[in-house]
């Protein structure tokens, strides 16, 4: 019978069973890339440092998981954090500007093959709508969850989740084939 | 297409674009940055606190002259009436398995609410 991830987390607790917690890294080491390969705009090799250093973070504050939210909810915060802190470091050392990558990412300048890919359309999203879009519509987790995982309010996601919703929209629309 | 059915395509577009990611190797290396397991810091503490007694009990031994008030007080319990040596080796006892059964019921509660 397959533990459940309950039963490894209870494991790494009273046993400090350190397998138990690499199985928990292999179960949502897929999702937890993923988010971060979006994040930094399927920058791999940063998404997946970043992915270990979230892994690695869990770890030491398992202790502080009570189990009210899912554990996935609670990694992808994690990671949610790491992204937000890296970033800012870049920020303060190269001075990478959201805006003016924006500007240079805008649609009509978009490389014309790049026309039906959708995670490119996610990509030119502003941070704040592209991470909402992706916790909710790509992995599944409600408003409440995801607006734990950002630490914004439940309406901010909302609203976001529904102009990211409309952006994409209006991306993929002018990508269609004629 | 409706609203809901168009949000329903699109998210499902959404999560059908996220292929999944091959472990290759990724938790190998995360188990790798992992700290140290409590099990060996407890055993450094172990070992410390047993070396730390060790000195401790080689320098009370010293200090206080080798001991004699080890044997002193063995030649005054030895002159005590066997009543009473009877008496404090009962008490001992009690004294003994109380605070073991007190620890042992502490302990099957910790391990109960984990």
């Amino acid at each position: 019978m397959e533990l459940t991830d309950a039963d490894l987390i209870a494991r790494v607790l009273v046993e400090d069973d350190q397998h138990a917690f690499g199985e928990l890294v292999r179960r949502h080491q897929s999702s937890v890339r993923g988010l971060l390969r979006q994040l930094t705009r399927t920058d791999v090799a940063l998404a997946d440092d970043l992915a270990q250093e979230a892994f690695v973070r869990a770890y030491k504050n398992i202790r502080s998981f009570r189990g009210e939210a899912r554990f996935s909810t609670w990694l992808y915060r994690i990671a949610y954090n790491c992204f937000r802190e890296d970033a800012r470091r870049r920020k303060e050392l190269v001075g990478i500007n959201e805006d003016q990558w924006q500007a240079e990412m805008d649609p009509q300048t978009v490389d014309l093959g790049l026309r039906h890919d959708l995670m490119h359309a996610l990509s030119l999203l502003p941070l704040h709508e592209r991470s909402a879009i992706i916790l909710c519509c790509q992995n599944g987790l409600s408003h409440d969850e995801a607006a734990r995982v950002l630490q914004i309010p439940l309406g901010t996601v909302k609203t976001n989740v529904l102009r990211g919703r409309e952006k994409l929209k209006k991306i993929l629309a002018a990508w269609a084939p004629d | 297409m409706d609203e809901a059915n168009q949000q329903d395509l699109l998210d499902r577009q959404l999560r059908d674009a996220v292929p999944y990611i091959d472990d290759a190797g990724f938790t190998a290396q995360v188990m790798k940055q992992l700290p140290r397991r409590r099990k060996h810091r407890q055993a450094v503490r172990a070992t410390i606190l047993l070396v730390t007694a060790i000195l401790a009990s080689g320098l009370s031994f010293v200090l206080s002259g080798n001991a004699r008030f080890i044997t002193i007080d063995i030649e005054r319990v030895a002159n005590l009436p066997v009543q009473w040596v009877f008496a404090i080796a009962v008490a001992s006892g009690l004294l003994l398995t109380g605070l073991g059964l007190i620890a042992a019921v502490f302990k099957t509660r910790e391990l109960q609410s984990n």
